[in-house]
């Protein structure tokens, strides 16, 4: 439940992953919110998922490949920097809990969280669920200080979304991350366009 | 219905005493074939790429295999707009699979047009680059909704697209897209919006500095800013290691062509000090 809480502090709500510039370009509002969540759901949800279940399995040896190859799945200098860090500092806190030693190395968010589930003995479909579910709540958290979404359209919003969050996190149950597809291309463009924003709340 | 099983095997090697880039055709199997070489000013070579069927057809499988040697500088683009034709119901998906090599201090230029998936066509096309030190790559993608002329968008089955770039063995740009327009609307927020055109291009040297790369990232945002315009919205930005992606989303074909000229000229007087060739048949 901590795990889920977004407000874990590792510095998640300093970044929106280019919605910022979605919303200040006129590609976002309150009334598409929805919809946009449930198709970044099905494209980097999945393959985040997927990841974050193959981190859950990986043995040490692998780690470094996996870190790699996740990032060559991020395009967006600024998304793909905002994932490491997160990652990192979910590791951190993780040590600084339960003791012991950082595994070493770049993590992303979605290993990093899929490596501290295995560590702390909970069962992978659900740390895959909670991690769909903590990054849902952090891009409507960002979306609450973009748009006019109040409390209770947040509240709503995520409640809604509950059954597609755990349908998310049962199909990238098994799925060999290399192999899922994820097509954001409206997504990506925004984080990259992010730098060029005249003003910015968030880093990403 | 026979399927055919096209396959096309290119090397191309740097001739130190003609200072010029040879190419050998080392298979070529129909439907795939390259007529002639044309030589380009710098000492590269330019081949079309054409495929006899005029188009991808249902089950079609065909393989490109692109060998750079060291020092040679290649240049492959199609002969027009690759379309892929409707599927049969139960035909297997038309498959096109790319693998490029490029040798130390060679360079490939991959400048394609456009990609149309017709009506209940189903396409699958996996590309693989594996760059040595120091070797350079301009690789470029343009997919369209389908015969827009015609009021057809997101009309297709399937499109299944992939690239993995790796530099020195390791990864730096994977792409992979699975569309189905169907089950996950194209047009959705967080696919395209409102556009109905998309592309990449990946502009790479293996080995180049932190400095060339913050350099050539600066000139291009520049150059995006210029581009800007209600059809069309341009990204860039850098990989992990050893190059740049630009993006874009537009709502005609036209312009993200154009544009996409545009950055390849900054980026190759860029990194190479040279003028981009541009094929002559589409511009």
């Amino acid at each position: 439940m901590q795990l889920a809480d977004s407000a874990l502090p590792i510095g998640s709500g300093a970044h929106s992953f280019g919605l910022e510039t979605l919303v200040a370009e006129e590609l976002l509002d309150a009334e598409t919110l929805d919809c946009f969540l449930r198709g970044y759901l099905q494209e980097t949800g999945i393959l985040e998922a997927a990841f974050c279940r193959a981190a859950y399995r990986e043995a040490a040896a692998g780690w470094a490949e996996l870190n790699q190859r996740l990032s060559a799945r991020k395009p967006a200098q600024e998304s793909r920097a905002a994932s490491l860090t997160l990652g990192r500092r979910l590791l951190q806190l993780f040590v600084a809990l339960e003791g012991g030693e950082e595994p070493g190395g770049d993590w992303h968010y979605a290993t990093a969280f899929g490596y501290v589930s295995r560590r702390l003995c909970i069962e992978e479909d659900l740390a895959a669920a909670v991690f769909l579910q903590q990054t849902v709540s952090t891009l409507v958290s960002a979306c609450q200080r973009l748009m006019p979404l109040g409390q209770q359209r947040a509240a709503r919003l995520l409640w809604d979304l509950k059954p597609f969050v755990l349908e998310t996190a049962r199909a990238s149950r098994g799925v060999d991350p290399d192999s899922v597809g994820s097509f954001t291309p409206v997504v990506e463009i925004a984080s990259m366009r992010h730098v060029v924003l005249a003003m910015r709340l968030f880093i990403s | 219905m026979q399927h055919t099983s096209g396959h096309l095997a290119l090397h191309f090697e740097y001739n130190s005493q003609m200072a010029r880039t040879i190419v050998k055709v080392n298979e070529q199997r129909q439907p795939l074939k390259v007529v002639r070489a044309f030589e380009l000013e710098g000492g590269g070579a330019l081949v079309h790429v054409h495929n006899l069927s005029g188009g991808v057809l249902a089950g079609d499988r065909l393989a490109l295999n692109i060998d750079v040697a060291p020092r040679a500088q290649a240049q492959v683009t199609s002969t027009g707009a690759t379309r892929v034709y409707r599927s049969r119901a139960g035909a297997a998906a038309a498959e096109f699979s790319v693998h490029v090599r490029v040798g130390e201090h060679a360079l490939v230029e991959y400048l394609p047009d456009a990609l149309i998936p017709f009506a209940g066509s189903r396409y699958r096309q996996e590309t693989v680059v594996d760059l040595e030190n120091s070797a350079g790559l301009f690789w470029w993608e343009t997919v369209a909704p389908g015969r827009a002329a015609r009021g057809e968008l997101f009309a297709y089955d399937s499109l299944r697209l992939g690239i993995e770039l790796r530099a020195c063995g390791v990864p730096i740009a994977i792409d992979r897209s699975d569309l189905d327009p169907a089950a996950r609307p194209v047009r959705s927020p967080a696919r395209l919006g409102p556009y109905s055109y998309f592309a990449s291009f990946y502009i790479c040297r293996a080995g180049a500095g932190e400095s060339t790369w913050r350099h050539l990232e600066n000139e291009l945002l520049d150059l995006a800013g210029r581009l800007e315009s209600p059809v069309i919205i341009w990204g860039l930005s850098r990989l992990p290691a050893h190059g740049l992606v630009v993006r874009a989303m537009s709502h005609n074909s036209r312009d993200i062509a154009a544009g996409l000229v545009s950055f390849w000229r900054v980026a190759k007087r860029s990194l190479y000090g040279q003028d981009a060739v541009i094929p002559r048949k589409i511009y």
